[in-house]
């Protein structure tokens, strides 16, 4: 799906967390927005999923507007920074509970839910942990386990904020590659918030450099090497 | 190899604190309750069962479990609703709500009791309402019933708020982000985090309840098999010296207590082990 | 465009407001019915007759002497508490050793028996057909029907009050203040005054607080060991209930009242201690 982004801005009382940006991101494409803490990244990612609502602006999805569109009607699946499991449900009921949730006209059969859970537990190669509670999984484990149960739900884009930052350096470079591979799976349009600039270059199609609420520079990792837009992206990006 | 009873440590007053707890805590609780199991211990579980086995004695012990737990029940649901409002909501006077919770901790049982029956007698001013529909409260099981929900009803909203007040944004809004709907979150998310400490809180309502009894006697009627509560039946075998009688009645409460909270304490360790700890 | 829409969003932690609306009046409807009406109608009960017939029924001789013996009970059982709860308090947190959890459990047990079992308890053990109550009051100090049983009764129910609010907040300070003050030398009265009573000094009045309320108020253990003699043993809540049953409704909830005053000072006070130190407040009651 293709998203546009037309000049959103967003005030948090008298602070500017966003100063009008626009972005164009093409169907398909992985996405990062890097910046430092405060550059306004993570709430444009939670504009996009509907968890904030802009003070002005539009977003368009495959060029309809979005804008006034609940969460629940967005279908963004949605990986949170600190996983967000659901602590009293097993693996398997985390990633069912989207299909689950749904109306009981649109529900799929109970076999049908556990077909596609199964399948996606596969996707993230952890065939046998659907019985064990959150609290039985390593850090990256449960990564993987937010990131199926995004999945469950058929969403028309995967928006990740800070998907690897709670993580140790090995682990991290592992989900990188697992996250590569789903991606180019699924075709899915994906969007991931990062501090970390490595990441954004090595995984990424786009970066998008952010800072102050202001969007710096827009452009493949190896245009941005060659060409920083700004003493900003420079320092930030250590070249 | 045991370990040692007590490791060394550099603090200093070892002695001393141990002395003072153990002393105080012996003269105050431990003895009391001793000399109540002795008794007890003395004519035997026939001797009690003796009578406990006796209809005026049943029909007070099941009033008193019966009503407390309707009691508890309803302080359960209504000290979540409480619990959430008082965190999630902002709105004028809600200071003044929150404190309010804790007046029935605060206030003497006595009060409470005169001032409930004045509220709820015939002519009371709650009472008189309740009259024109042909519905007496004072001096039937209704009664007890609003006086044992008055004593119970801040456990709840006390053990839940802090958790409440925990929950992760985040938690909620990946529910949101899956297509669930207000109500499904709340339903399949939220209440289940709540649910060890409301079990605590209604535990401890319960607990409260059942040995309820300044705040019940004035309001009860006090009617033989009808409205006559456990404690009270204590207090009356003491007044009539029957000192055995009371012990009966006392040992029975204290085990049929005791029982409950294992029970309830069981379901709350089990389900705690269900979520664990992340 | 987007401010027309920006008020209808809701936050996806927020309730619809109708659900909002309906949750918040059924809240302040449902206090409103069971606490606070309650309290109202002390106040209306003990002003049936105007305030002069309220105030003179507090000033006649078993008026006066119920009010002296609530003062006078408090005045002992109080202080001792507190002493229990810190001795308590710092030898649970600041040694280790078996059976703590059995210990605490002990502690807390007053909690889950009844005030008239408590009080039956120190009947048993006090009264006259007793061992140790034979041979008291043989020697002329009873317990029971007099002062030292009510104290032990009102003691029982007040008991795990204080060490409950010190144990959780001792538990998070730790001991690396007190072990700091160990190596510079100071003696163990010296850490004490020192070091750990500024730590806990809000905490131990917020148990005081609630220890004093209950010890003031307290019904059912003091109305099975009181005997309810009339100027002697009778209590204020005692008292309260003796008015009530010869029908002197106005004098009852005038004695009420006074009570009545007590319990929102206290509330007063407890909320006054949340706010300004809650820091120095066990976790569960920050909010």
């Amino acid at each position: 799906m293709h998203i546009e982004i037309d000049e959103i801005s967003k005030q948090f009382g008298t602070t500017a967390a966003l100063s009008p940006v626009s972005l164009s991101i093409p169907s398909g494409a992985l996405v990062a927005l890097l910046g430092p803490s405060g550059s306004g990244k993570t709430t444009l990612l939670r504009i996009l999923g509907g968890l904030e609502f802009p003070t002005s602006g539009r977003v368009l999805f495959d060029a309809q507007d979005a804008t006034g569109l609940t969460v629940q009607e967005r279908r963004a699946g949605f990986v949170f920074q600190s996983y967000a499991l659901f602590r009293h449900m097993t693996v398997f009921e985390n990633i069912a509970y989207g299909l689950n949730a749904r109306p009981r006209a649109s529900r799929p059969p109970k076999a049908e839910i556990a077909r596609r859970v199964t399948k996606l537990l596969d996707l993230i190669q952890l065939p046998d942990i659907g019985s064990r509670y959150p609290s039985q999984l390593s850090g990256g484990q449960r990564q993987r386990v937010a990131l199926a149960r995004a999945l469950a739900i058929e969403p028309r884009m995967l928006l990740l904020d800070e998907p690897f930052g709670a993580l140790d350096a090995k682990v991290r470079k592992e989900l990188r590659q697992g996250l590569r591979e789903i991606h180019d799976e699924t075709g899915l349009t994906t969007v991931f918030v990062t501090h970390d600039q490595d990441e954004a270059m090595e995984l990424a199609d786009m970066v998008v450099v952010m800072s102050m609420g202001r969007i710096e520079q827009i452009g493949k990792p190896s245009e941005i090497r060659a060409r920083p837009a700004s003493t900003f992206v420079r320092e930030f990006i250590g070249v | 190899m045991g370990r040692p009873l007590i490791h060394r440590s550099p603090m200093p007053g070892l002695g001393l604190s141990m002395g003072i707890t153990l002393t105080m805590l012996s003269l105050v609780v431990l003895l009391p309750i001793g000399a109540l199991l002795l008794k007890g211990a003395n004519f035997g579980v026939a001797g009690i069962w003796e009578t406990v086995n006796r209809e005026r004695v049943w029909a007070a012990l099941f009033l008193s479990f019966r009503l407390s737990l309707f009691a508890a029940l309803f302080n359960l649901v209504f000290g979540v609703i409480l619990a959430w409002v008082l965190v999630r909501y902002r709105f004028a006077g809600r200071r003044l709500l929150d404190a309010a919770v804790d007046l029935p901790f605060a206030l003497p049982t006595a009060v409470a009791g005169i001032a409930l029956t004045a509220l709820y007698a015939p002519n009371g001013a709650f009472g008189a309402l309740a009259a024109e529909i042909g519905w007496k409260i004072a001096y039937t099981q209704w009664g007890i019933f609003i006086a044992l929900v008055f004593v119970g009803l801040p456990f709840v909203t006390r053990t839940v708020q802090p958790v409440v007040e925990e929950i992760e944004a985040e938690v909620e809004e990946a529910s949101a982000t899956l297509g669930a709907s207000r109500l499904y979150t709340l339903r399949r998310v939220v209440l289940p985090m709540l649910a060890p400490a409301a079990l605590t809180g209604f535990a401890l309502s319960l607990a409260r309840a059942v040995g309820e009894y300044g705040s019940v006697i004035f309001i009860a009627g006090n009617i033989p098999l009808k409205t006559e509560i456990a404690p009270l039946l204590i207090v009356i075998q003491l007044e009539e010296f029957n000192y055995d009688g009371a012990a009966a009645i006392g040992i029975a409460m204290l085990v049929i207590s005791f029982a409950m909270l294992l029970a309830i304490n069981l379901i709350g360790v089990w389900s705690r082990r269900r979520i664990g700890y992340v | 465009m987007s401010d027309t829409t920006a008020h209808k969003f809701r936050s996806a932690r927020d309730e619809a407001p109708l659900a909002r609306y309906a949750l918040i009046a059924f809240a302040v409807i449902g206090v409103g019915v069971l606490v606070a009406a309650p309290l109202l109608a002390v106040f209306v009960e003990a002003l049936a007759d105007g305030a002069a017939a309220a105030v003179a029924s507090l000033g006649n001789r078993d008026a006066a002497s119920a009010i002296k013996l609530t003062l006078l009970i408090a005045a002992i059982a109080v202080p001792l508490n507190a002493l229990f709860g810190v001795a308590a308090a710092w030898f649970i947190t600041k040694f280790d050793f078996r059976g703590k959890a059995f210990l605490i459990t002990l502690i807390d047990l007053p909690f889950s028996v009844s005030p008239v079992v408590a009080g039956l308890c120190i009947v048993l053990m006090f009264g006259t057909n007793s061992l140790v109550g034979g041979w008291l009051v043989a020697s002329g100090y009873p317990v029971v029907f007099a002062l030292p049983g009510i104290v032990l009764a009102t003691m029982f129910v007040t008991f795990p009050f204080v060490a409950r609010e010190l144990i959780p907040v001792m538990v998070e300070q730790g001991r690396a203040e007190e072990e700091a003050a160990l190596t510079l030398g100071a003696s163990g009265f010296r850490v004490f005054w020192t070091v750990t009573l500024p730590n806990i000094r809000w905490a131990l009045l917020y148990g005081v607080l609630l220890s004093n309320a209950r010890a003031m108020g307290e019904f059912g253990a003091v109305a099975v060991v009181s005997g309810k003699i009339r100027g002697e043993t009778a209590t204020m809540p005692i008292t309260i209930e003796m008015l009530y049953n010869e029908y002197l409704s106005v004098a009852a909830f005038s004695m009420a009242a006074v009570l009545t005053l007590l319990a929102l000072v206290t509330l007063m006070l407890k909320t006054a201690l949340e706010v300004r130190h809650a820091d120095q407040l066990a976790a569960n009651h920050r909010h």
